[in-house]
């Protein structure tokens, strides 16, 4: 097993003079599951969109697979969702954006008809495949945005937000989907709460759009002056139990907290 | 923004509506919608060309017929495809309407020191057919084929990658447009009270002009970026929509071809 992306010094500066990024440097291994945190405007969808190979950073280099830099020789192994689901369905209706990536990154049709037809069962979509996308809900529209990533199976998953507007029904299901994904898993999220459901190490990207901290889900997420500093707040239920539990001990989820009152009120 | 602008960003809407009410046309069970669609696309094609060629009023009437009942035929309501299909024609004819006291002829009206000539009202008439005629004709293969069947069609059918890559791309980002310009005028109506004037109407749309194109070109850039995320760098390759070629497919090909035969020879003779 080795990094299936390799970053190094990349930093990104828009044209108006935005710094989004600053001086990145980090490897993702095979199989990780990382969650990339940060407040809104840190710099996390630019840092997606370069590691995607979807902008060219002002300095530094993506190596991808230990193979090449260059992100569309690799491009049916990258699943690059992008934030804004009205930027990612572009076609008349839901069925040919699902069968989008597949076509272009030369699926067989079969394959890509068995996949597609799971996935919109999965996320409720079945019923929406001949409906244009701009005419459905929010959620609707991440629902097959999410979708759309997975058809082409890709080896490596970088996901921006991809639970903005789902209920919790299909949040629990994307959730369900992305745990049981064989690959990597790369998740860009605002919202702490939603880490330990998803990651094993954890990227703080700081302010200033650079990478503050990077280590196990624990010991970031418990660490709650470093996220405060940064302008977020540890997962509900380690401000629950905030002073009251050792950092190791503290449940980072709402299962685990579960687990720990019923043990605790026998 | 109830003014000219709000009133024309809702014509707009209609339109786009009408062309995804076509993809629901596409989906039905028509004639047009059972062939394959590089039959479609070639039969279509050479109907047009054969009106292209014509030059008789006689014929381009028949080529009319025949668009009509193939649209009969294959559930497109004769209005929807008569409103996809005017604003062309109209155009051409307000364009070409001089050529009615140009052209020299038996004089059928004169007033004002003008004549109108029934060669200059034969041209225009014509004319006006004929373009109305082949534009129907192309409405007719967009609202009975998907959009991505045509693409995979024109793919089959080897018209150089360099076309269809540019169709596709315009026919997406001109949904983008509008899409995009809904959603401006949503968000002032949001915060606009009250019914503007014609003047008012026209303050907004040089307050929105300037917006609208850079948030298109944003909203362009990221789309592009969606689609290179999912291989969009890459040229079209929908995947191909053909089914079994059958006798019917062949019937409607042959038939095209004849017809386009027909008008050379009617033109120009053997």
């Amino acid at each position: 097993m080795g990094p299936v992306i390799d970053a190094r010094q990349l930093s990104h500066e828009y044209p108006d003079g935005t710094t989004a990024i600053r001086n990145i440097t980090l490897t993702i291994e095979e199989g990780e599951r990382v969650a990339v945190i940060g407040a809104n405007g840190s710099g996390k969808s630019t840092l997606q969109l370069a590691l995607g190979g979807l902008i060219d950073t002002s300095t530094g280099t993506v190596e991808y697979f230990e193979e090449t830099t260059d992100a569309e020789d690799v491009r049916d192994r990258l699943g690059v969702l992008l934030q804004d689901p009205d930027d990612y369905l572009f076609n008349t209706t839901v069925r040919e954006d699902l069968e989008y990536g597949p076509a272009q990154l030369g699926m067989p049709r079969q394959a890509a008809a068995r996949r597609i037809e799971r996935l919109a069962d999965r996320l409720g979509l079945s019923g929406l495949l001949d409906r244009a996308p701009f005419r459905l809900s929010g959620g609707e529209k991440q629902r097959a945005a999410v979708a759309s990533v997975l058809t082409f199976d890709p080896d490596v998953l970088l996901l921006d937000e991809p639970l903005g507007a789902v209920d919790d029904r299909y949040r629990e299901r994307i959730l369900e989907l992305m745990t049981a994904h064989e690959g990597t898993v790369v998740l860009f999220t605002p919202s702490p709460d939603l880490v330990p459901e998803v990651a094993d190490r954890v990227i703080l990207v700081g302010q200033n759009g650079s990478a503050v901290a990077d280590g196990p889900v624990r010991e970031i997420l418990t660490d709650g002056s470093l996220l405060r500093d940064h302008g977020l707040r540890p997962p509900t239920t380690v401000q629950l139990f905030d002073g009251i539990l050792d950092a190791d001990e503290v449940p980072l989820t709402v299962s685990e907290a579960r687990k720990y009152l019923s043990r605790e009120m026998r | 923004m109830t003014g000219v602008v709000g009133r024309s960003v809702e014509a707009i809407t209609g339109a786009l509506r009408s062309v995804f009410a076509a993809e629901r046309i596409a989906a039905s069970d028509g004639f047009l919608q059972r062939r394959d669609p590089r039959a479609s696309l070639c039969a279509v094609a050479g109907l047009a060309l054969a009106v292209m060629i014509t030059r008789t009023l006689a014929v381009t009437l028949l080529l009319g017929a025949v668009t009509v009942a193939l649209a009969r035929l294959s559930k497109v309501p004769l209005r929807r495809l008569l409103a996809r299909s005017a604003v062309v024609p109209l155009t051409s004819a307000f364009i070409v309407l001089p050529q009615a006291v140009l052209l020299p002829g038996d004089v059928l009206v004169e007033a004002f020191g003008i004549a109108v000539t029934d060669a200059g009202v034969s041209y225009v008439v014509l004319f006006t057919l004929r373009v109305g005629t082949g534009v129907a004709l192309l409405s007719l293969i967009v609202v009975t084929t998907r959009f991505s069947s045509v693409i995979a069609a024109m793919k089959a059918l080897r018209v150089p990658v360099a076309l269809v890559w540019v169709i596709a791309v315009t026919y997406r980002y001109l949904f983008l447009f509008f899409d995009e310009l809904q959603r401006l005028v949503l968000a002032r109506n949001s915060r606009t009270a009250g019914r503007s004037t014609v003047r008012g109407g026209w303050r907004d749309v040089k307050r929105i002009a300037g917006t609208f194109l850079l948030r298109t070109i944003d909203r362009g850039e990221r789309v592009g970026r969606g689609m290179r995320a999912r291989g969009g760098a890459r040229p079209p390759s929908p995947y191909d929509r053909t089914r079994t070629v059958d006798g019917c497919d062949y019937a409607l090909v042959a038939f095209a071809a004849a017809t386009v035969i027909g008008s050379w020879v009617i033109r120009w003779g053997l």
